[in-house]
């Protein structure tokens, strides 16, 4: 059996404005079904890679595909099998929720009206309301619901999440999730680790344009360390060192390790210890992002 | 507020004051630009034309009380020295366009911005709204004052003098803090940009109304003092200056101001003190492409200028009755042809004559929909729209069949209420023949429409200025061209030079072919680069 065409996939993929290289030779492949989350900070070149996916930038060089249909070649073709939601919500300010909805709809082609309905009640949409009288955080809504609705095999999400509440965040969590069991494809690209981590297969880190590190979360967190904060019951002990743990800052009752890799070791070491609280916290994005930083010479770049 | 004062010199009214005269700098400077052309040209050519005390005589006795002319350009005192004459022809239409001006403005720094949402950055520091209203008008009084700066060096440059200049400068620049007033007053009541600028048209409409009403009627001439525009007449420039008559546009300015401010200090910031209507029914028409939304959208500005055009139309009509050519020299007649205004002297002549001004307003009408679509482009909607599968070419072409589309029916209303203005009055034109008038606006309106559509495919973000600048240079070129005494090839590389005086002269066909040919080009074109360009943000 041959294998599917990839939902997305891009080769040498790259965008200079003027002498800005937004986007640097972007190799990337996401297979359908597969929910992948696409990281980096602001400027990083995330939403420049999407304008060049949907075909509404000219790639500099390289090409981009949607499955197997190139995307500045084609754009209509393209977009058939996906949908969009923008970072920022640009809707049309004298037409209601409601009517947005429908005109995007049957710009789309396809809907499911019913599936809409229910999300239109999962995310609490006013939509009688006019769009602008609504808040960022609800015109989002409008746009995350249309674009969910469409049942498309494609979903690309640019920072689908700002101006959601935690509660909205949640509904859209559970949308995600219904769309992998559909079968659907997701990119998400997105700066919020733990919305990436809730809901992504795979995880690739852009900086400055290039695509620095691609793999599952796991993978990505074996590269960094996260912080293991104890207190005991009187001053610190002196503990063996252990590989890969290091005592980071020391205080009078505490100690702060940084572990790259596995706490086992490290707990069973704590075990006869008398710890009296034990707080540990991932890696942030911004820690992984300076992992790569300070690594960055070792790191072979995936383009 | 003290506390925001010194770090930057002028403190914040000053900064507030220079951000708001940037962000109009380029309305600004166009219209200072325009100012200053036609106060110089004015006094040029009038002693250029009329030379000896014999033809100014017959002129002013048969040309300025036509009411034809009134209705353009307002009342003249005194058409027997430089100085009334430019005083009328500069001052009654520029007053006009100072009162737009003084609108703009108004509403661009007081609603625009609160629309925006930027007001709530600016008022989120520690300055109060009153600093903020104050910068605002600062900022405007600014503008105002380098209009008067314009037409006072136009004046002196085309011969007139200074002291006279000046006032004049004054009578016309008066107008804007009256309308930045309106605008401003407008602001308050209107929650959005688009409604503030309705509600304040409406007043510059009636305002120009009213003046047509004094001036083209005895009786009613008093009604001049109920119009601001009024006002700027009865300054009277270089014929008997009534400088008290100052106090009126001093006053409004001050009172609507004045109100402006107390209703901006006690509302919301963002809302207007009239209801926006938030929540409505789905209205479900409209929607089935992004044509028919872009039509949808359209809809009212459309209907802005359809009644415009039309109501227009049918005042040209209404008064083309009383237009005769008793009492005027066959040569004067020949001096007017210069003019490009020939055969005003008859009702028939009258009517082409407006009609040619119908040609200017369809060939905005085409930039003002080129301009809307960049407008959807800036504000990255089009983005939405292209991300669904929506071809570029597709909605391009849409947006140009629904300019089409509107400059047609534009066209076919002028010549409609024009026809019945004057059946109105038993002036003998034929309803084909006054559609055959507005039929002739459109050649251009393609042309310009392919034109501007062009610069739009090519480099959005100046695409409007572009055309709106193409427009106005082409149209003047004719009519300075002419004054000047140009070459005739050269005043005739403008469009506007091969549109026929309709219904004094036939329909021309071979010209009307070629400009649309040309502009059939220029809109292939401007697909062909639209397809290959990114979508650029503002």
């Amino acid at each position: 059996m041959s294998t599917p065409t990839p939902a997305i996939s891009t080769e040498g993929l790259t965008k200079r404005y003027g002498a800005t290289l937004a986007l640097d030779a972007l190799d990337l492949t996401v297979e359908p079904g597969e929910v992948y989350g696409y990281l980096g900070p602001n400027g990083a070149g995330k939403t420049t890679t999407i304008r060049l996916l949907l075909g509404l930038h000219r790639p500099s060089a390289g090409r981009a595909e949607l499955f197997g249909v190139d995307a500045w070649g084609d754009p209509v073709r393209a977009h058939e099998r996906v949908a969009y939601v923008a970072g920022e919500p640009f809707l049309w300010p004298a037409m209601t929720g409601g009517e947005t909805l429908e005109f995007l709809g049957r710009l789309h082609g396809a809907v499911d009206v019913e599936y809409r309905d229910q999300l239109v009640k999962r995310f609490q949409l006013d939509t009688r309301k006019k769009v602008r009288a609504l808040s960022k955080g609800n015109r989002q809504k409008v746009q995350l619901v249309a674009a969910l609705a469409t049942r498309s095999d494609l979903l690309l999400l640019d920072e689908p999440t700002t101006g959601l509440d935690p509660l909205m965040e949640l509904a859209f969590r559970e949308s995600i999730t219904e769309a992998k069991e559909r079968g659907q494809t997701v990119f998400l690209s997105s700066h919020i680790l733990s919305e990436v981590e809730a809901t992504c297969d795979r995880v690739g880190i852009l900086r400055a344009g290039r695509l620095v590190d691609q793999g599952t979360l796991v993978e990505l967190r074996h590269l960094s360390a996260q912080t293991i904060e104890v207190t005991f019951a009187g001053p610190p002990p002196k503990l063996d060192s252990l590989p890969g743990v290091e005592v980071a800052s020391a205080g009078p009752e505490t100690l702060r390790f940084e572990v790259a890799g596995e706490v086992g070791p490290l707990l069973d070491e704590l075990a006869g210890q008398p710890v009296r609280s034990l707080t540990s916290r991932q890696p942030s994005l911004e820690e992984i992002f300076l992992h790569h930083y300070d690594s960055s010479d070792g790191l072979v770049d995936s383009g | 507020m003290a506390t925001g004062r010194g770090r930057h010199g002028a403190g914040p009214v000053g900064a507030l004051a220079r951000r708001t005269f940037r962000d109009a700098r380029i309305r600004t400077i166009s219209f200072a630009y325009l100012f200053a052309v036609a106060s110089m040209l004015n006094p040029f050519s009038y002693r250029h034309t009329y030379s000896t005390l014999a033809e100014r005589l017959a002129f002013a006795d048969s040309f300025a009380h036509n009411k034809a002319v009134v209705l353009f350009y307002g009342r003249a005192y005194d058409l027997l020295t430089v100085g009334g004459y430019s005083a009328w022809r500069t001052g009654g239409i520029l007053a006009i366009l100072a009162a737009i001006f003084g609108l703009l403005a108004g509403v661009r720094a007081l609603r625009a911005e609160e629309d925006a949402g930027r007001a709530e950055l600016v008022l989120a520091a520690p300055v109060t709204r009153g600093t903020v209203y104050a910068g605002a008008i600062a900022g405007i009084a600014a503008g105002a004052a380098l209009l008067w700066v314009a037409v006072l060096a136009g004046s002196v440059i085309g011969g007139l003098a200074a002291g006279g200049s000046a006032y004049l400068a004054l009578a016309i620049v008066s107008m804007v803090p009256v309308f930045a007033g309106v605008g401003a007053l407008a602001s308050q009541f209107a929650p959005t940009r688009r409604m503030a600028l309705e509600l304040g048209g409406a007043v510059v409409v009636l305002s120009f109304l009213l003046r047509t009403i004094a001036d083209t009627s005895g009786s009613l001439g008093w009604l001049r003092w109920a119009t601001p525009l009024g006002w700027a007449e009865e300054l009277r420039p270089f014929t008997g200056a009534q400088p008290l008559v100052l106090l009126l546009p001093i006053a409004a300015s001050v009172l609507t101001l004045l109100g402006a401010w107390r209703l901006a200090a006690r509302r919301d910031v963002g809302a207007g003190l009239l209801p926006a209507r938030d929540s409505a029914d789905p209205r479900l028409r409209l929607l089935s492409s992004p044509t028919a939304q872009a039509l949808r959208r359209e809809l009212g500005s459309l209907t802005v200028w359809l009644t415009g055009v039309g109501a227009f139309a049918l005042i040209v009509g209404v008064i083309s009755k009383s237009i005769s050519s008793a009492g005027i020299s066959p040569q004067l007649q020949r001096e007017f042809a210069k003019l490009g205004e020939g055969s005003i002297v008859t009702p028939h002549g009258y009517l082409a004559f407006s009609f040619s001004f119908f040609v200017l307003v369809a060939s905005l009408f085409s930039c003002s929909q080129i301009a809307a679509a960049r407008h959807e482009e800036s504000e990255e909607r089009l983005e939405t729209l292209l991300a669904l599968p929506v071809g570029r070419r597709r909605w391009l072409t849409g947006r140009l069949a629904l300019a089409s589309g509107g400059a047609i029916a534009l066209s076919l209303v002028a010549g409609l209420l024009a026809w019945l203005g004057a059946a109105t009055q038993n002036v003998a034109p034929t309803l084909p023949r006054m559609l055959e008038a507005g039929v002739n606006c459109l050649p251009v309106a393609i042309l310009f429409l392919g034109i501007a559509a062009l610069a739009y495919g090519l480099a959005p973000r100046a695409a409007a200025g572009i055309a709106y600048g193409l427009v106005t240079v082409a149209f003047l070129w004719q009519l300075i061209g002419s004054l000047l005494g140009a070459p005739k090839w050269l005043v005739e590389i403008t469009p506007f030079a091969h549109v026929a005086s309709v219904p004094v002269q036939s329909f021309r066909a071979g010209a009307a072919a070629v400009m649309v040919a040309v502009g059939l080009l220029a809109a292939v074109a401007a697909l062909a680069a639209f397809g290959r360009r990114d979508l650029t943000g503002a």
